[in-house]
């Protein structure tokens, strides 16, 4: 149990926030609602069985008046109270601020008991208003309250900032420009002892009045000028005009706009989807500019710097008499109202201190030092003998569920509050009883997890055991099947990265949940001339991406030819591929060709195999081809076992050579599905047996690749090759006894990538390079622009200019055949 | 920008200690501020191209770039995506949504206007809002 007080509250006005002192450090606690805001508004709202707190109370701040309250600060220490319209009732003012405190407590994520704050209070509190918030903060639970004033919290957190300043003796202000509230204080220190002199303010000035001022004098006027309007003005502010919508959207575009020109010289504020009182659509942008934002502002900033004056004046000081101005708040991000107060005061402004969050922060380091004086519980938590039983749908494919619950225990005087993991949905608290019934919302297509937590009156957290409850919304459905195999694209390999083979580029991967869509964008190998018989062939098969091609099942063919295009589509034109499969696995494939604009789409139904006569031919073609290679390998390399077992497979293959042959293109029987299952077991035999062998020769293409690039790496190479070196061979254990041969292939890409990395940085493999590229001038593709190349190639060689001749080198294997690209760019081997 | 998030973690619960338990859940999440920016973009084209009525393929584009985002932006297994609330009921249980009512009703309110959607980070099967939507509602009656 910690001995300090260590929390701090700044219960704002407008906002609030709680921070933390930790081993000399203040932690602020971000909102747990709100994504990077360490925040909370101060406002309550009060349903008939609920209170919410913060940012959706404000919402309805204004709309719902009769339940909604805030600013109620400002009444602290009076008798008025606020009749509650929902709850048939009177709510003080400290009974709200007790609201604040004790959502702010919830924001303390280590699910510590906050048992004693310091809260801060303006400099203007009276000691009936400081009573009143200690008594607010003991309504929230907290058994000791230490006050402090907000100008010495904001002074504090400056001075812990800047331990180095020596701050003893001194005076300075603190200037604090919020969203709805101002004041300035003067502090002085004697002696290590800061002191409050005097303070002014004005409840009613912040920077929601400069967001008005820019819709007032620049939004309106525009409109006015340029759309027709009748009475423009009335109907955004009215909350009957026809415009009111418009009034908030242009609000929220000021307020970006002058968040904006805080960084910005100027700002757009663009105007769209609005109609006129013509119904003449309007989409423009006005721009503007920070000197003119400035003047709008200038009588707002003037007005605080006259209370400057008179802080000084009263005080008999001058402007050399203060160190510096201290600005806190979030208007004091504002340049110009930094600059404007330094400049007509003569007194240095003070950013160095977060504004938002400088007070809450000031109050933590006070309570760093500030001893508990209470006798603390030490087993506060307990569950009470609280059992939870919840019943719910585990899936759903509704946008809500209910959540219904049965609660066994003494229940009196706690609450509950369920809240969505993800931020998106919070009930708010609400009084627990014996059996409670929830709609709770579900994000679609996804696992929606829910909190469920219990909470006394002071909004301590009773612990429970209770789990947290997911419920799995759409695709995530329990009945929703898994993939079995993996969903391929066959497509010819890119020939320099991949080898020179078909291979199967995955879809959607082995166990992925259905519904799955997925789009990759391809580029064409060869050209497909208008009205020519040149074909696009798409075929989706089913199956190990890691095998052959002719291993899986083709679930989906069809064929593109160049009767269908509008225009010729080139090689290398780019061709999208979309996959949708659908939970019962319909597959859509939808073809895309951005170079004619055409789309075309085909669904396969399951239960029918789309294989036509030609493409199995074709198919058992290659296949028979790739068995004869292997089989030849094979005995070449003196493995007579799997020779024998590869010559078996050969005459089951000869005969379905023979078989598919007699079938008639347009055959109806089931043959050619027969044919294409026994040509899909002959490929995974042919798989299986040469697997290992094709792992093999990758191992030692590795190998051979991993010394080529050492040497490399340690002639040429600098620390970040080394290391980028050793990085690939401490995976090797990884991938080298993979069987997937695929991952030694990336692996050796990785080699020769780095080692021609380096290669290409060193000036005497480039010179090399050059003279083996001029060897065969007779190769390149256009005579005229490689005999410039080389010219110029020569002259860099003479000027030892290394990045033109690699440059050129470029230049000069773009000009060779393709096949020819490749191996000269790594330089391994002759072309 | 980081973050880090609580992953749930229903079944592990049981088996692990606390300890353990606490360094699985946490999974650190990058991604560049600007994302957020250029899918605030993406969402404007595509809410203005809404109102193009002559035929185009700008959509496609629009599809791509939400693609991009939400398969290969950020590190494996985690993707950006948004969503607009358009026409979706609100109340104050919604905590994804900053919303301004506009009229003079507060009851049985829908969202009317999006300035900006929401945007959710997705990493495994859960997600987080990294952005709220910001938006203008009204009452239904």
């Amino acid at each position: 149990m910690e001995k300090m007080i260590n929390f701090g509250i700044d219960l704002g006005t407008t906002n609030s926030a709680i921070a933390k002192f930790v081993k000399g450090e203040v932690e602020v606690f971000k909102n747990p609602l709100e994504t990077g805001k360490e925040t909370l508004p101060s406002v309550v709202y009060y349903k008939k069985d609920k209170v919410v707190i913060g940012s959706r109370a404000r919402t309805y701040f204004e709309k719902d008046a009769k339940n909604v309250f805030g600013t109620f600060k400002r009444k602290m220490g009076t008798t008025e109270s606020f009749k509650v319209k929902n709850l048939d009732q009177s709510k003080t003012p400290v009974e709200l601020s007790a609201e604040i405190i004790k959502e702010l407590k919830g924001f303390v994520h280590s699910g510590e008991i906050v048992d004693s704050a310091v809260i801060t209070i303006p400099a203007s509190f009276d000691v009936i208003q400081s009573n009143a918030t200690k008594e607010a903060g003991f309504l929230a639970g907290l058994k000791q309250v230490i006050l402090l004033q907000e100008p010495i919290a904001a002074s504090l957190a400056y001075a812990n900032k800047h331990k180095e300043q020596d701050l003893r003796n001194g005076q300075w202000l603190v200037y604090d420009l919020g969203g709805g509230t101002f004041d300035v204080a003067l502090i002085r220190i004697k002696d290590g002892e800061m002191k409050v002199l005097d303070h002014e303010g004005d409840n009613f000035l912040g920077g929601a009045d400069f967001d008005n001022l820019i819709l007032e004098e620049m939004i309106v006027p525009y409109l006015d000028e340029n759309f027709t309007f009748n009475n423009l003005e009335d109907d955004l502010k009215s909350e009957k005009g026809k415009h009111n919508a418009l009034y908030y959207k242009l609000l929220l575009k000021a307020e970006e706009a002058k968040i904006s020109l805080s960084a910005r010289t100027s700002a757009e504020i663009e105007l769209s989807d609005i109609k006129d009182d013509n119904d003449e659509d309007i989409d423009v942008s006005i721009e503007i500019t920070r000197s003119e934002f400035e003047s709008l502002v200038k009588e707002c900033v003037d007005k605080t710097i006259e209370m400057i004056k008179k802080i000084l004046v009263h005080n008999s000081l001058k402007p050399s008499d203060i160190q510096f101005t201290l600005m806190v708040g979030g208007s004091t991000y504002i340049p110009y109202v930094r600059k404007r107060v330094e400049e007509i005061l003569q007194i240095p402004v003070n950013c160095d201190i977060d504004p938002t969050t400088a007070i809450a922060i000031g109050a933590a380091y006070y309570a760093g030092t500030k001893e508990k004086n209470f006798e603390q519980e030490l087993s506060k938590k307990s569950d009470g003998g609280i059992k939870v039983r919840f019943a719910y749908q585990k899936a759903s494919q509704e946008d809500e569920e209910i959540l219904a619950g049965k609660i066994e225990g003494n229940i009196d005087g706690l609450f509950y509050r369920i809240i969505r993991e993800d931020k998106g949905f919070d009930s708010g608290i609400k009084k627990l009883t014996s059996r409670i019934s929830e709609d709770i919302p579900l994000v679609k297509d996804s696992y929606n997890f829910f909190r469920f937590t219990i909470y006394d009156d002071k909004n301590n957290i009773i612990e429970t055991d209770i789990e947290l409850i997911g419920i799995a919304q759409g695709k995530y459905n329990v009945a929703g099947q898994p993939l079995p195999n993996d969903i391929c694209l066959q497509r010819d390999s890119d020939i320099d990265l991949e080898g020179k083979s078909t291979i199967l580029d995955r879809y959607f991967e082995k166990n992925t949940l259905l519904p799955q869509k997925r789009s990759k964008s391809h580029y064409l190998n060869k050209t497909i001339i208008k009205g020519s018989n040149e074909k696009i062939k798409i075929n989706i098969l089913e199956g190990p991406h890691s095998s052959l091609p002719e291993a899986n099942s083709s679930i989906g063919y069809f064929e593109i030819t160049g009767t269908q295009v509008t225009r010729d589509i080139v090689r290398g034109a780019e061709i999208e591929i979309s996959l949708e499969m659908s939970e019962s696995r319909d597959l859509k494939v939808i073809v895309y060709i951005p170079m004619s604009d055409q789309q075309f789409t085909k669904v396969f139904n399951p239960t029918q195999r789309h294989t036509t006569v030609e493409n199995l031919i074709d198919e058992v073609d290659t296949l028979n081809e790739t068995l004869e290679s292997e089989i030849k390998e094979a005995v070449d390399r003196e493995d007579y076992e799997t020779a024998e077992t590869l010559n078996n497979i050969k005459k089951k293959v000869d005969i379905l050579i023979n078989d598919s042959n007699q079938l008639t293109k347009d055959d109806v029987t089931d043959k050619k599905y027969q044919y294409e299952d026994i040509k899909r077991k002959i490929a995974q035999e042919v798989d299986n047996a040469t697997k290992d062998k094709r792992i093999s020769v990758l191992k030692n293409q590795y190998n051979e690749d991993k010394t080529w690039c050492k040497k490399i790496v340690d002639e040429n190479g600098n620390d970040h090759d080394q290391k980028l070196f050793y990085e690939i061979v401490s995976r090797e254990q990884a991938f080298l006894n993979s069987i997937t041969p695929a991952k030694i292939m990336e692996a050796i890409d990785e080699m020769i990538t780095l080692g021609s990395n380096v290669l290409w940085r060193t000036p005497s493999f480039l010179e090399a390079r050059f003279n083996r590229l001029i060897e065969k001038p007779q190769l390149f593709n256009d005579q005229e622009q490689a005999k410039s190349l080389i010219e110029s190639g020569k002259l860099a060689i003479a000027n030892k200019n290394f990045d033109r001749l690699k440059e050129i080198n470029w230049g000069l294997i773009s000009l060779l055949p393709k096949n020819a690209q490749s191996d000269a760019r790594t330089g391994k081997i002759g072309f | 920008m980081d973050l880090i998030l609580s992953i749930p973690t229903l079944y592990l619960r049981r088996i692990l200690t606390n300890k353990m338990q606490k360094k699985m859940n946490e999974v650190l999440i990058k991604y560049p501020r600007n994302y957020l920016n250029i899918l605030n973009q993406i969402f404007e084209i595509e809410t203005k191209l809404r109102k193009i009525s002559e035929p185009n393929s700008i959509q496609r584009n629009i599809d791509k770039l939400k693609n991009i985002f939400s398969t290969e932006a950020l590190s494996e297994g985690q993707s950006l995506f948004y969503h607009n609330p358009i026409g979706e009921n609100y109340n104050e249980t919604r905590t994804d949504c900053d919303a301004t009512i506009t009229g003079s009703g507060h009851d049985n309110l829908r969202i009317v206007e999006v300035i900006k959607p929401i945007i959710y980070v997705k990493y495994g099967q859960s997600q987080m809002i990294v952005q709220k939507a910001i938006v203008i509602v009204e009452s239904k009656q």
